[in-house]
């Protein structure tokens, strides 16, 4: 379309007759209406579910709101509550520990096993391990929390059996706030990589053999391919990866929610979870709202620096 | 638009053409699932009568619509539209009904718990007190078959807000195959906590691995609270309001306890730092320690009746309820039973009970108090209640015949908990209830898992959480 429109405009100059005012392009203007109506459903639906929701969150830090009584104009009294509430700091601490340590093994599990599975193995095996890694990911997270929660139980848990076959004791899985954060995690990393992961067997597919071929004729070993070859030509995918685990990881709340309710104590209280029991609990829906507000930029602000990051790290080709 | 290529025929769609398929698609798919996008499918949504919003799924709507239709014979020109609501336990319940008043489309009446009760008297609830002043000598008869402990559960500063329909104390269920094995029998009414602790030595002893001798739930029913009556404590403060009295000299003048009825309870302050507190709890982080009982885990205990009736636990607190759920897990009549709670200072229960609340929203409130009279009949309560899956209200229900097919032997125990303890409490549920009950069970765990030092420090900061919530200090 572009280049029609160029055509047009170069004869228009090259004429005899002086140079008419250009007519506006009736086909462009209908173009853009496509356009339009092809994204209206989209724009419609964000600013209803999306953009009204924030502005309305927004609005409602600054009030006192139990749903059944008016609002109340409180100014920063909840952004003050939230900063002197020892669970909501634990809640975010927790949180950042969390997105620390899950998106690390998520990213790391991801990668290797995208590396192992695009070496030497055949089409169909790889289609089976892309399926299979992929599969937990379209699960219920609650459903999956109900069900590790039954398979980590102390008494009576098939891993803890399982450990006993070994002759080691029982791990009280659940019910100790080092159990418990690892339960959360090894059930979120396990529901969650495979979205990782096949970014990464994207990324692999799109590294030019011929690259791997010149490393090995200057002598490149396998750990230095992946070193000096992979690593670098897989950091936009990388980037991307870590991003949305990142900003997923932030958010987490059915694991916890689920199988431990954040307990014991607060160790695997989230904030989200900390969002969610101030509003539908203790019906506080403006502290709900400034806890979320404080939430939705910490998760702005480590994105912001993930890209001022990548900008040292990732190598475009 | 259509071609031959290759001998076969294609049909080449245009952009255009493409669009307006994919509009009339649209467009056909909205028509046809408008009913579902603008939630008229409903049930009781825009459709007049009397919406009443169940804890529960669409089986348990469909098990009441049969009161429904006896309910719409008595009264042809009031409708009345089941409404359950899935919910996780009864703070979930709540939660959804809150967001259907926010969305300004509440039922008319709710069936609320005593986790409930005072959320809903203090923000959404009708009192109910004038409509019992005008019906009282309709309501007589039922008052004498509920006991009052019952009703004062759904007393609120003098006014009561409910009718109990179902309730459940927590009594000790007792798994008889694995009593006996321990060369034990049914303990006495009268049992202490100290023989509590001897029988679950002698199952621990007489079972293999992979045997819990006491499995507990960490929630508000069943969990600490117990343990912490039966001491003649709690975590919060207990006392009575003012008032009542018109309920009382009405319908209980003969009531043994009358002295000591009020206007419903007030727990408004946290008890957590009491020493008895520290006692009960300490009994309970003995008993993990030993390997007598689990660190309780959060959630309703889903597995627990697989458990028991596997043979996997020796006893549970759980209310009349269980019968019916142990039953249907292959557990014969005499395979289990039930006792009192266990003497510590004191026996007193803890109870929970249930029933109807009319919405301060009600378009047509005397057409509500129908329905909350209609529920409370003997007639209607068997209707709503075929099986032992609760515990009715009325005395009068719980007989050898209700327990005829599911047991336990000694059913009687759980009615007689009210007789015999008539200082049995409900659950311990302000309006703060949610906040309360989450302080409460994010402490009970670390409290019972370690040392003595520990279990005060989670008391400390249960107290912490509780001034926090209800604001005292």
């Amino acid at each position: 379309m572009s280049s029609k429109m160029s055509r047009r405009s170069a004869s228009g100059h090259a004429g005899t007759t002086p140079p008419s005012r250009p007519k506006p392009a009736p086909r462009r203007r209908t173009n853009n209406l496509f356009a339009w109506v092809l994204l209206a459903p989209t724009i419609v639906g964000m600013g209803i579910f999306t953009i009204v929701p924030i502005i309305g969150s927004l609005v409602l830090a600054f009030f006192r709101w139990d749903i059944i009584s008016r609002p109340e104009f409180v100014g920063l009294a909840n952004f003050a509550d939230i900063a002197l509430d020892p669970t909501v700091r634990v809640s975010f601490l927790n949180t950042i520990v969390f997105v620390i340590i899950a998106v690390t093994l998520q990213l790391g599990i991801a990668l290797v096993l995208a590396s192992m599975i695009q070496e030497r193995l055949p089409d169909w095996l790889r289609v089976f391990f892309r399926s299979t890694f992929f599969f937990p990911l379209v699960l219920s997270a609650a459903s999956v929390s109900i069900f590790m929660g039954y398979l980590f139980n102390e008494q009576f848990g098939v891993v803890n059996w399982l450990i006993g076959l070994v002759g080691l004791a029982p791990v009280p899985w659940l019910t100790t706030p080092a159990g418990a954060a690892a339960v959360v995690i090894i059930v979120y990393v396990w529901q969650n990589f495979g979205f990782s992961f096949l970014l990464f067997v994207g990324g692999l597919g799109n590294i030019p053999k011929e690259v791997y071929e010149a490393a090995e004729l200057d002598g490149a070993s396998g750990i230095k391919k992946f070193l000096n070859v992979t690593m670098p030509l897989l950091s936009p995918t990388t980037l991307v990866a870590s991003v949305m685990a990142v900003i997923t990881a932030l958010q987490v709340f059915d694991q916890p929610y689920v199988l431990t309710r954040g307990g014991p104590g607060d160790s695997t209280r989230s904030a989200v979870m900390v969002v969610f029991e101030s509003a539908f609990e203790q019906l506080e829906f403006g502290r709900a709202s400034a806890i979320g507000l404080v939430l939705m930029l910490l998760i702005m602000a480590v994105t912001y620096v993930q890209f001022q990051l990548s900008r040292r790290f990732v190598f475009y080709q | 638009m259509t071609q031959h290529i290759g001998g076969s025929t294609a049909t080449n769609l245009t952009r255009r053409g493409l669009l307006t398929l994919g509009g009339l698609g649209l467009a056909g798919v909205t028509i046809g699932s408008w009913p579902r996008l603008t939630g008229n499918d409903i049930p009781g949504r825009d459709a007049g009568g009397l919406t009443v919003a169940i804890l529960g799924n669409s089986a348990d709507a469909e098990g009441r619509r049969v009161l429904a239709e006896d309910f719409h014979r008595e009264f042809p020109e009031i409708n009345v539209h089941i409404q359950a609501i899935q919910g996780a336990d009864w703070k979930d319940f709540f939660a959804k009904i809150l967001t259907m008043v926010a969305a300004g489309n509440p039922p008319d009446i709710v069936y609320v718990a005593t986790e409930g009760a005072q959320l809903f008297a203090e923000k959404l609830a009708e009192p109910l007190d004038e409509y019992i002043r005008r019906d009282a000598d309709e309501l007589r008869e039922y008052f004498d078959d509920v006991h009052p402990s019952l009703v004062e559960a759904f007393m609120y500063q003098g006014s009561l807000f409910q009718l109990p329909i179902d309730w459940n104390a927590a009594d000790m269920y007792l798994n008889v195959n694995t009593l006996h094995a321990a060369g034990l029998d049914r303990p006495a009414d009268d049992w202490t906590q100290d023989d509590f602790t001897e029988m679950l030595r002698a199952m621990k002893k007489s079972q293999g691995a992979g045997f819990t001798p006491y499995y507990w739930t960490n929630r508000l029913f069943g969990g600490i609270v117990p343990w912490l009556y039966n001491n003649d404590t709690s975590f919060l403060t207990e006392r009575k309001a003012p008032g009542g009295d018109w309920l009382w000299d009405a319908f209980y003048p003969d009531d043994p306890a009358r002295s000591t009825r009020g206007g419903g309870f007030i727990w408004d302050g946290s008890n957590a730092l009491d020493e008895s507190v520290f006692e009960s709890f300490d009994y309970m982080r003995e008993l993990v320690a030993e390997g007598l009982g689990v660190r309780p885990e959060g959630g309703g205990g889903t597995s627990l009746v697989g458990l028991f009736s596997s043979g996997r636990v020796g006893a549970t607190p759980a209310g009349g309820y269980w019968a019916q759920g142990l039953h249907e897990a292959g557990m014969g009549s005499d395979d289990f039973d039930v006792q009192f709670f266990p003497r510590n200072r004191t026996q007193r229960h803890q109870f929970g009970t249930a029933g109807y609340a009319i919405m301060r929203t009600a378009q047509n409130k005397d057409a509500a108090w129908e329905w909350v009279k209609f529920t409370a009949r003997r007639e209607s309560m068997e209707l709503a209640m075929p099986a032992p899956t609760t515990t009715p209200t009325r005395r009068s229900m719980v007989n050898e015949a209700f327990y005829a097919e599911t047991g336990p032997k000694n059913w009687p125990v759980f009615y007689e908990t009210l007789d015999r303890f008539p200082t049995s409490g409900p659950i311990p549920a302000p309006p703060e209830q949610a906040a309360v009950e989450n302080a409460l069970i994010k402490n009970v765990t670390n409290a019972v898992s370690g040392s003595s030092r520990q279990t005060r420090s989670a008391l400390q900061s249960l107290d912490s959480d509780l001034n926090l919530v209800l604001g005292s200090s």
